[in-house]
C-alpha cells in the first residue's frame, strides 16, 4: 500500500459537494457518510438528512466503517426511501455481492465511491496507552497518538493499517455513481494477502483447536458480528436464533459459539470479501479473520474467485461447473 | 467386539474395528444408500459404528448439518452421492460439490483432522466399492480416536 498522500481534505470536500448536490436534487432522501465521533480518535457512521448539514461528514483514515453494513436493514424502510452512501473500495465489494444477488435496489441507490489509501487499525493504537486514547492523526508516514493527559506517542503508518489494508489488492470502489477525487494507483502485482492466515494453518491440530477453543469461549453471542456484517442479512429471520432448525441452541459456550460463527460464515461464503466489519464490532476481539479470510483464500484456490469483484458474475455457490477442478471421483 | 467371518459371497471380512467412535453417514438416496443397501444384502463386512442418515439428494445437504453432527459428539462425517453427472437431479451433487469442498478446506482451520471428514461418490452398483470406502474411512477415524476436549 502507497503512504498517503495527503489529499483527504480534498476528498472530504469531495464527498461533501456529492452529498449536498444529491440531498438538494431530491435524488436521495439521506445521506450515509462517515462523522467524526464524540472525540479526535474516532469517526462514526453518520446519517444525513438536509444539504445544511452535509459539513458533518469526514474522510480520514479512521474511517473503518462499512456503510454498506447499514442497506440490509434501511432498504426496505421506508421503502421508498432513495439512499446516497459513501463506499471505499473493499465497501463496495459487499455492496456489488449485494448487487450480484438482487438484495439491493440500484434504481434507489447513489454511491459516492471513496478511493482509499488504507484505513488505521484504531483498535491496535488505542491499546498504545493504558488509560483512553483522545486523539489520532495521520500525517504521511505516521501517526501520532494523543491520550487524555496530553502526552503523544508516534507510530509507523504502516505497521498500525489494518491487516487487510496493508496488502489490499482493490483500493479503489468497484461500483459507485460518482468518484470523490481521484482513483489511487491500484498495485499492479499484489502479493496475497494469506500471511496470518498461512502461520496459523502451520499449527498442529491440537493446537488450532486450543485456540479456537480460547477464543470462542470468550464470545457473549451479542450479535455484534452479524448485525454488523454488510453481507449477512437474514436479520430476524436468522437460523441462529430460530427453533427449526436448531443448529445452534441458546447456550452459551465455546462449542455452540463457534458454531453460531460457522453459520455466519457459511452464509456468507461467497459474498464476504473480508471487509472486517465484523472483526472491529466483535466486543471480545475474537479473531473472525482467521475464519473468513481463510475461507476466501480456499475459494481463490478452489474456483479463483474472489468476492465482489464483477457486477456480472453470478454468485459462487448458485452456480456449477461441471469442470469443477475438485471432487471429480 | 467384531468378528471376521466369511461371508456369503466369499469376499475376506477385514474389519476389526473397536467400536469406540462414533460416525455418521450422510447418503443419498439413490446412489451411496443404495450402494449401501446392496452390500448389506450380499453381506459384505462392514464397519458397525455408523450411523446413517438418508437424504433424498447430496445438494440437499447444508455444510451445517455436518458441522452440526460433530458438535453433537460424531468422531467422523463420511457423506456420499451419486458420481457427478449421474445425479438423480441432473445436478444436486455439482452443487454440492461446492460446498462440501469449501468445508473440507475449512475443518482444519477449526481443528479437526483430515481424516475426520470425506465426501465421496458411489453409485448404486458399487456394493464393493461402498464397502472399500467406509472400512477405510473408518479406519482412518479409528486410529484418531474420538475427539475430547475439542473446540467444535
Amino acid at each position: 500500500m502507497s503512504p498517503a498522500n495527503g489529499n483527504y481534505e480534498e476528498v472530504e470536500q469531495r464527498i461533501r459537494e456529492l452529498a449536498r448536490t444529491a440531498l438538494e436534487e431530491g435524488r436521495v432522501d439521506y445521506f450515509i457518510g462517515w462523522t467524526a465521533g464524540y472525540n479526535e480518535s474516532e469517526v462514526i457512521p453518520g446519517f444525513v438528512r438536509s444539504a445544511d448539514r452535509v459539513d458533518a461528514l469526514v474522510w480520514n483514515p479512521l474511517a473503518a466503517y462499512n456503510l454498506t453494513a447499514f442497506l440490509k436493514r434501511k432498504m426496505p424502510d421506508p421503502p421508498q426511501a432513495k439512499i446516497g452512501l459513501a463506499v471505499k473500495g473493499c465497501d463496495s465489494r459487499t455492496l456489488v455481492s449485494l448487487l450480484q444477488e438482487e438484495l439491493v435496489d440500484r434504481e434507489r441507490l447513489y454511491v459516492v465511491g471513496v478511493p482509499c489509501e488504507g484505513i488505521v487499525n484504531r483498535r491496535a493504537v488505542s491499546k498504545v496507552f493504558a488509560n483512553e486514547v483522545v486523539k489520532i492523526e495521520v500525517e504521511d508516514d505516521t501517526i501520532s497518538v494523543t491520550n487524555q493527559d496530553g502526552e503523544t506517542k508516534q507510530l509507523a503508518r504502516e505497521e498500525y493499517l489494518l491487516d487487510h489494508c496493508r496488502s489490499c489488492k482493490y483500493p479503489n470502489p468497484r461500483y459507485f455513481d460518482d468518484l470523490a477525487g481521484e482513483a489511487v494507483t491500484e498495485p499492479e502485482d499484489q502479493a496475497p494477502m494469506w500471511r496470518e492466515i498461512e502461520e496459523f494453518e502451520a499449527l498442529p491440530e491440537a493446537e488450532k483447536d486450543r485456540l479456537m477453543a480460547e477464543a470462542f469461549e470468550k464470545c457473549i453471542r451479542c450479535y455484534a458480528c452479524i448485525n454488523a456484517c454488510p453481507v449477512c442479512y437474514c436479520w430476524d429471520n436468522c437460523v441462529c436464533r430460530a427453533r427449526q432448525p436448531k443448529l445452534v441452541s441458546q447456550k452459551v459456550n465455546a462449542q455452540e459459539n463457534l458454531m453460531f460463527q460457522m453459520v455466519h460464515m457459511f452464509h456468507v461464503a461467497g459474498r464476504c470479501p473480508s471487509c472486517g466489519n465484523c472483526d472491529r464490532a466483535c466486543p471480545v476481539e475474537i479473531p473472525l479473520y482467521l475464519l473468513h479470510r481463510k475461507m476466501n483464500k480456499e475459494l481463490k484456490e478452489m474456483l479463483d474467485f474472489e468476492p465482489g469483484i464483477d457486477l456480472e458474475q453470478k454468485p459462487v455457490f448458485q452456480t456449477f461447473d461441471v469442470n469443477d477442478p475438485f471432487g471429480q471421483h | 467386539m467384531a468378528q471376521a467371518t466369511e461371508t456369503a459371497t466369499g469376499t475376506t471380512a477385514s474389519w476389526d474395528g473397536e467400536g469406540r467412535v462414533k460416525v455418521v453417514g450422510i447418503l443419498c438416496n439413490w446412489c451411496s444408500y443404495a450402494g449401501a443397501d446392496g452390500a448389506g444384502t450380499a453381506r459384505l463386512r462392514q464397519p458397525f459404528d455408523f450411523r446413517i442418515v438418508r437424504v433424498p439428494c447430496t445438494g440437499r445437504i447444508d455444510p451445517l448439518h455436518i458441522l452440526k453432527a460433530f458438535e453433537k459428539g460424531a468422531d467422523g462425517v463420511l457423506v456420499s452421492g451419486c458420481h457427478p453427472g449421474d445425479c438423480h437431479y441432473a445436478e444436486g451433487n455439482y452443487y454440492a460439490r461446492r460446498k462440501l469442498e469449501l468445508l473440507e478446506r475449512m475443518l482444519p482451520q477449526l481443528g479437526f483432522e483430515p481424516e475426520r471428514f470425506k465426501y465421496t461418490w458411489v453409485s448404486a452398483s458399487e456394493a464393493q466399492r461402498w464397502q472399500q470406502v467406509v472400512t477405510e474411512f473408518i479406519k482412518g477415524v479409528e486410529k484418531l480416536g474420538p475427539r475430547e476436549g475439542r473446540a467444535l
